[in-house]
């Protein structure tokens, strides 16, 4: 008598196929907003300027080659800054730093929110209340001081500031998970899943988390641009790597240069703008997302 | 759960905050890198002898826990140790004086601004959705959340200074003058004031524009602003008795959290406009390795914020119905 073992693989590709689908429908509703659209072609457009940065900047960001405060000519479509460096190849550069920090940053925040947030709506108890305790200890404590004093703290580095940003921004995420999990917790086919000696890691990471991804997804993009911002405004009060070019360091230059006060409008604009744009770029983006992942706002637009 | 234990649990829970913003405050300022007594005490421009009292007085040279039971009891006397920039001027003195006065302005000021004009043209916005009016409101906040506020501080300022000459863009009163009468130092400082609280101003507004508006939407499809709407109630009495009443709530408790962003725009802000108060001040004593100095301002503005936040979600209990028959 042979036992028959039941392949879990049509399970599987079933599971699959469905995602591909929800993808699909997600992808057709997307499609139709404007704002949605706009937002993705910005957010795409900086992808490509970092990635072609080596290849279209017409000379190295930190290289000095011309004389300073040079205006907007030939060869240097944005003038040069204080110490003659190529403003244009160092907005084009900065949009690396920029991207950079924003996704990892970003990236790395909502993992420890999840983390959190799943453990303490899961297991709920002591856990929960100190882990929650926490979270309002990081909700409350300022956080461009608090980053300020950890950057002084470590040092001047991009890893310094993903990290500083990082461990700053979790704790929207981190509610977010608890509140989901709290709920999705109670549903039948979880306890279904209990009640036939499924594990806590399993009921977590298989039913509960699958279903909280797209909030998460969604709670991402909101973090890119608080790190995009917040990369900018560390950069500006000189926290940043000052070896590499971004946008906030162009500024601080153009801040201690006093380019207000004589005008140079090449020095100041440009990459504000750029922050601000790819900035928008995310919101917009995240925006769409929030209109048809939230169903209490799908009612609305109804 | 009556009202008065609602309050006492959220005081209770903002206490314990405070007790682990104050351990967060002495760990931080114990990993940094090198010997934690040099980091306190042996600061180069501290002689030997004010060195030796603050190590006895700190007790750095006991075990970290001794060293954690002083710092509270420290604390608690008031005693937050001395500058290192201004050399022997305790730290409570340079927190606790002018630039904490002109912070609270800025911030006040700028924050009375964006939540009164974000509330009615929010609520406007709300009420003619999807018109002209309500969608270049709606992209406009977008922008301005989008916009780093060091930014648009600095657009102030070339505009103000290199076009036209309307405000000072420096300081908060004009330097040298001494000025006959406070009418006139009133003038002169408010006439400082406006660009930074319109720059702090502006990056608010966007979220309170966003959230009444989306507030407001939320509420028409609550159920009683149907029955409002059956009883025969006109339109403006529905969204001025009804709509408006219940979105104030939720702006209520964002404020409470907004006081945290609000330090940290300040922090921009001021540096930008070289406003002196307690932003500029971090600035300059992160610089400066003014560790005392910085580790007072955290917990200030930590103690502030959970002050605020509590008071906040206090209001929202005592003016929420639902909230007050729940814990009643």
């Amino acid at each position: 008598m042979t036992v028959e073992v039941h392949s879990t693989e049509p399970i599987e590709r079933e599971r699959f196929s469905a995602s591909i689908r929800r993808l699909k429908e997600f992808w057709a509703l997307y499609k139709t907003s404007k704002i949605g659209m706009f937002g993705l072609l910005l957010v795409l457009a900086f992808i490509v300027i970092a990635l072609l940065a080596p290849w279209v900047a017409p000379y190295d960001p930190r290289a000095l080659v011309g004389r300073p405060f040079l205006p907007p000519m030939e060869g240097h479509p944005l003038g040069t800054d204080q110490v003659g460096r190529d403003i244009y190849s160092q907005l084009l550069w900065g949009s690396r730093i920029s991207l950079m920090v924003g996704l990892l940053a970003s990236a790395f925040s909502v993992a420890i929110g999840t983390a959190i947030g799943l453990l303490s709506g899961y297991f709920r108890g002591p856990l929960d209340s100190i882990l929650m305790r926490i979270t309002d200890l990081f909700i409350t404590l300022p956080s461009i001081p608090l980053m300020l004093i950890l950057a002084a703290i470590l040092g001047r580095s991009v890893w310094n500031i993903i990290f500083v940003i990082a461990i700053t921004g979790w704790t929207g995420t981190a509610r977010m998970v608890r509140a989901q999990t709290l709920s999705i917790k109670e549903r039948p086919y979880v306890e279904a899943a209990r009640s036939v000696g499924a594990r806590d890691s399993q009921i977590m990471f298989r039913h509960i988390l699958p279903n909280i991804v797209p909030l998460i997804f969604a709670n991402a993009i909101v973090g890119i641009v608080n790190a995009i911002l917040s990369e900018s405004g560390l950069s500006f009060l000189g926290l940043g790597d000052p070896t590499k070019p971004s946008w906030g360091l162009i500024l601080r230059y153009a801040n201690e240069a006093g380019a207000m006060a004589t005008g140079r409008l090449w020095f100041i604009i440009p990459p504000g703008v750029c922050i601000m744009l790819i900035a928008i770029g995310f919101a917009f983006s995240s925006y769409s997302l929030d209109e048809i992942l939230n169903p209490r706002l799908r009612e609305r637009r109804g | 759960m009556g009202f008065k234990e609602y309050v006492g649990k959220r005081t209770l829970q903002g206490i314990v905050t405070i007790i682990l913003a104050v351990t967060l405050n002495f760990i931080l300022f114990r990993i940094m890198p090198g010997d934690p007594t040099r980091a306190v005490s042996g600061d180069p421009r501290v002689d030997t002898a004010t060195r030796l009292a603050l190590i006895a007085k700190f007790g750095l040279d006991r075990p970290l826990f001794e060293q954690f039971v002083l710092y509270v009891a420290n604390l608690l006397k008031g005693e937050f140790g001395i500058s290192f920039v201004q050399i022997g001027r305790p730290v409570v003195s340079i927190i606790l004086g002018r630039k904490m006065i002109n912070t609270l302005i800025l911030m006040g000021s700028s924050m009375f601004i964006a939540f009164t004009l974000g509330i009615i043209i929010g609520v406007f916005a709300a009420w003619r959705r999807g018109t002209k009016l309500d969608i270049f409101f709606t992209v406009i906040s977008l922008a301005t959340y989008s916009m780093p506020v060091f930014w648009f501080g600095m657009l102030l300022l070339l505009f103000f200074s290199y076009y036209i000459n309307i405000f000072p863009i420096a300081g908060t009163i004009t330097p040298g003058v001494v000025h006959p009468n406070f009418l006139a130092y009133a003038k002169d400082y408010l006439h400082h004031l406006m660009a930074p609280m319109i720059t702090l101003g502006v990056s608010f507004f966007g979220g309170y524009f966003l959230f009444m508006r989306n507030t407001i939407l939320d509420v028409f499809t609550e159920d009683y602003m149907l029955t409002a709407r059956a009883k025969g109630l006109s339109n403006r009495k529905v969204l001025f008795k009804h709509a408006m009443r219940n979105a104030l709530l939720p702006m209520v408790s964002l404020m409470g959290v907004h006081i945290t962003f609000l330090i940290s725009g300040a922090v921009m802000t001021e540096t930008v406009f070289s406003w002196d108060g307690l932003g500029r001040l971090i600035y300059n004593s992160v610089r400066n390795n003014d560790y005392p100095v910085l580790q007072g301002i955290f917990l200030f503005m930590a103690v502030l914020v959970v002050v605020a936040s509590i008071i906040a979600d206090i209001i929202n209990a005592y003016l929420d119905p639902r909230i007050k028959e729940a814990v009643d």
